[in-house]
């Protein structure tokens, strides 16, 4: 039984994988919302899970929380945001595919690398699982880094924070009840602030690529 | 009591500001009194520290002697901004940049900057210091778009991405430091008390990683190369005020957080490890600001890149450690109140000309002379001339450092008499001379100036006499590391 349950966790942990490498992939933003929704979703299926294993009033408030923001609410944020500015192709990259694909190996690499097996000892039962949300985390940050689009860079982070999550789940770091309700409150607050800086960018640089925004460098 | 007087006055301002209908001058009588009472109110945890060693309000929010210190100097400056402020606004309104509905949502947002600074330095988990600091990076951003102008947009974009970003490496290192929890998670929420008491639980290699996320994620609110990026962009868009609480008090609020976790760290792997990684972010944030501050065509972003360098200083003090942290404690005191005198003067000289570009700024000891001086003084005091404090202090960070770390030190001096170089090139372009177009003669506000004399005010007499209270809770606030 116990076997099974860590496969099932190891699959969802490869499916966040998967959606995060995806994200660095795709080329129209509407497929970076549903594999950002798809992701949030296995997340939420973390958090249930564990309802089935400890339940508790407060931890399933907190997943229906974490449902609605970010299965419904961000989701719904940034269709509306590709439907108002109309963008919804291309938002393009720094690098090309094949090194996109390169540096994703590369950072997967690092991630199974021996600077961090000592975290291999949170969690002696499903140690590849978490090196893969380490893995997460680290293409998470090279997809902000590698986009050029402000939607991107907005799923970017919101992605990393995914695979935060899924980390401290699967090493049994998981914040309190308490806490996530504070998290969740505080990701919905910026997601609302970065929903309306999309606006405000797109009104004075007429397009959310934020490659030309370069009023800076004239300093 | 003192701790729920803050909290409690900062809410009723916001109420207060949001009951307020189209007259500005009320918004600042708000702020004004509000700032009083937070000013006095941690006078009392002040005295209440020094006499207990704590000021403890329940578990979760208390207030130890370093952190009154960073309270203080949140209270000093948000005091004086708020004052500044006041004139500040009431001019770019009559000058028709701002309406009334951003006035309003200016000292709103500064009271929920200020309450998310002081509830950082209050709570004692780790994960809400946290929320407050990421809270810090919300009620900011639109403040540093506040003028609407694409290039502040962009900066404020930049800023809120890569804080994002930063903290949220910050998040993993903190939680990571919760690992001896793992499989008996206690029901109340973990504070730097229990970690503390539960050292011995750690495991070395994984603290050494959280400790690398932490200063990292935390150490890109601080402004450490090469995390740096967003700093000289949002603190020089930034209306003046803002740049002076950004630059002034938020730092010292990041760098809480990262000493907060460097105590659990020395603890559990000795002090070496982490002094040696503040030894280097605090070298390269010293060294990269000397090259820049030398070529930059904008007053505001000098300033900038002064914390940068500034926060390298205190980087390096806590990294050579004995002396060192004593006087990189004296240090953040003395930069806040000197950066704070330099923004707010810089203030008046852009409401004076209209521009932060240097080339555009000549002859301000003469259009501006009251300004002119205490600009010349916050140089002074910012660069380390005696008698002035900051004098004391690096000198004290790098006699500390001369004997283990030598070529660090050369290092770093060389590049704070860069600095100086630099500087006061700028300076004197733009305090000499005469304006290149006609530009009326006298001070802009009242309200503008005061502020500014108060706080150099304070920086003169406590450059010259530390009190005795004052001295001993620095002491004592720097025997953890």
């Amino acid at each position: 039984m116990i076997f099974t349950l860590l496969q099932v966790i190891f699959f969802l942990e490869a499916l966040i994988f998967l959606t995060t490498v995806f994200m660095n992939l795709v080329h129209m933003n509407t497929s970076l919302i549903s594999l950002y929704r798809t992701q949030s979703f296995v997340i939420c299926t973390f958090i249930f899970a564990s309802l089935i294993v400890a339940p508790s009033g407060l931890l399933a408030i907190v997943g229906i929380l974490i449902f609605g923001v970010k299965v419904i609410v961000t989701p719904y944020f940034f269709t509306k945001l590709i439907n108002t500015y109309h963008t919804k192709s291309t938002s393009s990259t720094y690098l090309n595919v094949p090194t996109t694909l390169l540096v994703i190996t590369g950072l997967t690499s690092l991630a199974h690398s021996h600077y961090f097996q000592s975290l291999t000892t949170l969690v002696k039962e499903n140690p590849d699982g978490l090196l893969l949300s380490l893995a997460t985390i680290f293409i998470s940050i090279f997809l902000l880094i590698n986009r050029k689009g402000v939607l991107s860079q907005m799923i970017g982070i919101l992605s990393l924070e995914n695979a935060i999550v899924s980390f401290a789940f699967l090493s049994g770091l998981e914040a309190s009840p308490n806490i996530q309700i504070g998290l969740i409150f505080d990701l919905l607050v910026w997601i609302i602030i970065v929903y309306i800086f999309a606006g405000m960018i797109h009104e004075k640089f007429g397009t959310l690529d934020s490659t030309v925004m370069n009023n800076l460098k004239e300093e | 009591m003192a701790l729920l007087i803050i909290f409690g006055i900062i809410l009723m301002s916001i109420l207060l500001s949001l009951l307020v209908k189209k007259r500005s001058e009320p918004l600042g009588w708000i702020s004004n009194m509000a700032s009083i009472i937070e000013l006095m109110a941690t006078l009392f945890v002040f005295n209440q520290v020094f006499k207990n060693g704590v000021y403890k309000l329940n578990s979760y929010f208390s207030v130890d002697y370093f952190g009154i210190i960073i309270m203080l100097i949140v209270a000093v400056i948000g005091l004086a901004t708020s004052w500044y402020s006041s004139g500040y606004l009431k001019i770019e309104m009559a000058r028709g940049f701002i309406g009334y509905r951003r006035v309003k949502q200016f000292f709103i947002l500064l009271h929920l900057f200020i309450l998310a600074m002081f509830f950082a330095i209050a709570t004692t988990n780790p994960i809400l210091m946290w929320i407050s600091v990421e809270a810090t990076t919300l009620s900011t951003a639109f403040l540093i778009s506040f003028y609407g102008k694409p290039s502040a947009i962009e900066a404020a974009w930049k800023y809120l991405i890569i804080n994002s970003l930063g903290l949220l490496i910050g998040f993993l290192g903190t939680l990571l430091f919760f690992h001896p929890a793992i499989g008996n998670l206690p029901n109340e929420l973990l504070t730097w008390g229990w970690m503390t008491a539960n050292v011995s639980k750690f495991d070395p290699s994984i603290t050494k990683l959280a400790f690398i996320f932490v200063l990292v994620g935390y150490g890109t609110k601080v402004g450490l190369v090469p995390m740096h990026t967003w700093l000289p962009d949002a603190h020089s868009k930034a209306p003046v005020p803002i740049s002076s609480l950004l630059s002034g008090v938020l730092l010292n609020i990041a760098f809480l957080a990262v000493l907060r976790f460097k105590v659990i760290t020395d603890l559990v792997v000795g002090a070496t490890y982490s002094q040696r990684l503040l030894i280097f972010f605090g070298l390269i944030s010293i060294l990269v600001p000397s090259f820049i501050i030398f070529t930059q065509k904008n007053y505001k972003r000098i300033l900038a890149y002064s914390s940068v360098e500034h926060m390298g200083v205190v980087a390096l003090g806590f990294g050579f450690g004995g002396v060192g942290v004593f006087a990189a404690i004296l240090h953040m005191l003395y930069h806040s109140l000197a950066k704070s005198i330099l923004f707010l003067s810089s203030g008046n000289i852009f409401l004076k000309y209209g521009s932060t570009k240097i080339k555009n700024v000549s002859g301000v000891l003469k259009i501006l002379p009251g300004t002119g001086i205490l600009f010349f003084v916050g140089f002074l005091a910012i660069t380390g001339i005696p008698p002035f404090g900051i004098f004391l202090t690096e000198f004290s960070i790098m006699a500390a450092g001369i004997k283990t770390y030598f070529w660090i030190v050369v290092v770093a001096v060389l590049a704070l008499v860069l600095i100086f170089v630099g500087f006061f090139r700028h300076l004197v372009s733009m305090m000499f001379g005469d304006p290149d177009r006609e530009i009326s003669l006298g001070e802009v506000n009242k309200n503008a100036l005061a502020s500014i004399i108060l706080l150099a005010v304070i920086l003169l007499i406590l450059s010259i006499y530390l009190p005795n209270n004052l001295k001993s809770i620095i002491t004592l606030a720097s025997m953890p590391y």
